[in-house]
């Protein structure tokens, strides 16, 4: 009898929420993705992902949500992030604004500091883990609309290099896009003596690179990536034994640049629902974004575009309040 | 066709000749093969600069048992064509009705596609290009879908093959490695355009200095020249060629537009689209070993190889064009009939 009443009262327990969620909730999950299987560096195909629900998702059982998936920049994690932009609060306030969203911040970092949510037999094909198996999970564990008019996709640097990239060649995932102090814009040219510097290097030197000694190495395995090397890069240089460089390393290397990909692109682009970008004034990267855009403007390609007092990371979490979130609510369609 | 065999000559030598759209004889349409022609729209086409048709003719050869076996759906193998030539001229050049009804013959029943992707500049590159059009998704999507309406095909991935000649054999690979959705296999025979176009500063003043009214008579290497500028560097605000030259201001090579081309050249392409190629069923490619390009299509070969990307590859005797329309029938068809699914 009383083991009957307890069931019963665990059965209530299990049925009715036991406290209201009255802040955005973020959790740390995992997920397997395919597209990363059998990658050359060992990144691992169980990815984590920040999950972040807004206030009153588990009072709201029948509500389905719009969902912003965010990339993280180069070096970094979803946790630098997360201490940096406080996603569940920005989630919070943009919910008390009657914009309700779930947001998701995938894991974009590799052996190499870094995936450049590109497709590489090197690295794993991090564009697919964002495009196909993370938004295929979301979808089957949240009560998110699933469809694209409701899918947003956002970034920083590096992110906002994938953020182009996803939109891009995926056109049917997202319906609107913004896209933070972009990276990687314009192609990357190796010269031979960064590529001679690269073939010297060992394992521990490149544990040890900072930034700018890194960086190409990490573009390199992205985007020029071989599984015949010898080398434990798994990459291509293009080195040639005179000194001089294959040419087809850098045109490889092009072939990811969102600049020079443009106007293959164009229809993905013009399909789109919203689309925005923005960068600081003081920021490394202004020259490469006013290219961009000017060539976005020569193709007659619609987008919001502001420029901020700032550099390259000192108001992105300002920014994602007060600009990025609206937007998303402003473009993305919400249940009926 | 010897039309055709003086046109390849003409790229051969690089002769300076007027030049001309390459035509041949009307295609020999066996009994039992019924042919079709409809005009196809095209809304990946709308807005083109170049004033290029939106709605494209388009040959469709229907195997022997499509009028006496109402409720079968049948394969379709979609079949580009190379440059400076139409649809037509190329499905005449290369017998498909004679060729649809002897693998019928041997069992092997489908549906063959070409459609019509002449411009101005004599070839759509099957690229996407508001200059041009956006030829890559008309033939993924438009024409597919166009196709799947109207005939009794297997409406979907497994029921589509894509091959092409030269231009065409270009197409396949770059329609192929961006719209891998559409298609189960593909065959790309002695594909023109694989590797990066590069260009000398003269080369490229020579190209810009090209009188926009006399492009027909600029010859077949020059022209094919521009047609490849057209669809990889367009520039909305440059008229009236709608696009980038390779050449700067101060006289130089412009590296930004070679990249642009580049960007397009299946060869580049391969290293950012394994996803893609690893999707297919099967891929085949093929060349013959006095054709100039023999030394092109080892290269992406060899870059398949590098990747382990299955594929089926084989070097013929034979020139550019003098074995393709038996290679068609004899080779790439049965290599469908393999792996796509032939219905029944």
């Amino acid at each position: 009898m009383l083991r009957a009443f307890a069931a019963t009262c665990l059965l209530g327990a299990l049925a009715t929420p036991v406290l209201a969620q009255d802040a955005a909730r973020i959790e740390w999950k995992t997920l397997h993705s395919p597209a990363i299987e059998g990658n050359l560096e060992g990144n691992p195909a169980e990815r984590g992902a920040y999950v972040v629900t807004p206030p009153g998702y588990d009072e709201h059982p029948d509500k389905r949500y719009p969902v912003v998936y965010f990339l993280h920049g180069y070096t970094a994690t979803p946790q630098s992030y997360q201490q940096d932009m406080r996603f569940d609060e920005a989630i919070a306030q943009a919910a008390a604004a009657g914009n309700e969203l779930i947001m998701v911040v995938p894991d974009g970092y590799s052996k190499h500091k870094g995936g450049f949510y590109s497709s590489s037999p090197t690295t794993g094909d991090y564009e697919n883990f964002v495009a196909r198996d993370l938004v295929d999970w979301v979808d089957a564990n949240y009560r998110t609309l699933a469809d694209e008019e409701s899918r947003g996709l956002a970034g920083h640097s590096m992110g906002g290099y994938g953020t182009i990239r996803i939109a891009m060649k995926h056109p049917d995932v997202f319906s609107s896009i913004y896209m933070m102090s972009a990276c990687c814009l314009e192609p990357m040219v190796l010269t031979p003596e960064v590529a001679a510097r690269i073939e010297g290097m060992n394992e521990a030197d490149v544990a040890a690179a900072d930034f700018g000694g890194l960086a190409p190495v990490s573009t390199l395995v992205a985007w020029s990536p071989d599984p015949t090397d010898e080398g434990f890069l798994k990459a291509d240089t293009g080195l040639k034994e005179d000194g001089t460089l294959d040419p087809l390393v850098n045109y490889r290397i092009a072939a990811n640049s969102p600049l020079v990909l443009l106007p293959q692109y164009l229809p993905a682009l013009n399909g789109l629902e919203g689309f925005a970008m923005d960068i600081g004034d003081m920021d490394f990267l202004l020259e490469p974004n006013r290219l961009f855009r000017a060539e976005l403007d020569r193709f007659g390609v619609d987008y919001n575009f502001a420029l901020y007092e700032g550099d390259h990371g000192n108001r992105i979490a300002e920014r994602i309040r007060s600009d990025v979130l609206p937007f998303f609510g402003a473009h993305l369609d919400e249940q009926n | 066709m010897r039309t055709l065999a003086l046109a390849a000559a003409m790229l051969a030598l690089a002769a300076p000749a007027a030049a001309q759209n390459i035509t041949a004889p009307d295609a020999a349409v066996p009994e039992g093969i019924k042919v079709e022609n409809p005009m196809v729209p095209g809304p990946s086409l709308e807005g083109n600069l170049e004033g290029n048709a939106t709605a494209r003719e388009v040959m469709v050869v229907l195997p022997p048992s499509y009028a006496s076996s109402p409720n079968r759906r049948y394969p379709v193998v979609y079949y580009l064509h190379g440059f400076a030539i139409s649809g037509r001229d190329f499905y005449d050049y290369m017998q498909v009705p004679t060729a649809v009804a002897d693998n019928a013959a041997a069992g092997r029943e489908f549906i063959v596609v070409v459609p019509d992707t002449l411009t101005k500049m004599g070839g759509s590159m099957y690229s996407n290009s508001p200059t041009t059009g956006n030829f890559r998704d008309f033939v993924a999507t438009d024409l597919v879908e166009y196709i799947d309406a109207n005939y009794r095909t297997i409406a979907s991935r497994e029921g589509r093959g894509l091959a092409g000649h030269s231009m065409g054999g270009y197409g396949t690979w770059a329609v192929g490695m961006t719209h891998p959705e559409a298609f189960d296999s593909i065959w790309a025979q002695s594909a023109c355009c694989v590797s990066p176009r590069s260009e000398t500063a003269e080369s490229a003043a020579a190209m810009a200095a090209v009188p926009y009214e006399n492009v027909d008579e600029a010859g077949f290497g020059m022209r094919a020249g521009l047609a490849s500028a057209v669809a990889w560097a367009p520039n909305p605000k440059n008229p009236p060629y709608y696009v980038d030259f390779p050449v700067t201001e101060n006289g130089e090579v412009d590296q930004l537009v070679l990249a642009k081309w580049a960007n397009n050249s299946p060869l580049a392409m391969v290293a950012s689209h394994l996803p893609a190629l690893e999707s297919f069923d099967a891929i085949g490619l093929d060349v013959g070993d006095m054709d100039g390009l023999v030394r092109d299509d080892t290269m992406i070969h060899e870059e398949l190889e590098k990747f382990g990307i299955d594929h089926q590859w084989e070097v013929y005797p034979g020139t550019h064009t003098d074995k393709i329309g038996q290679r068609f029938s004899e080779v790439v068809l049965p290599f469908f009939a393999e792996h796509l699914e032939m219905g029944e």
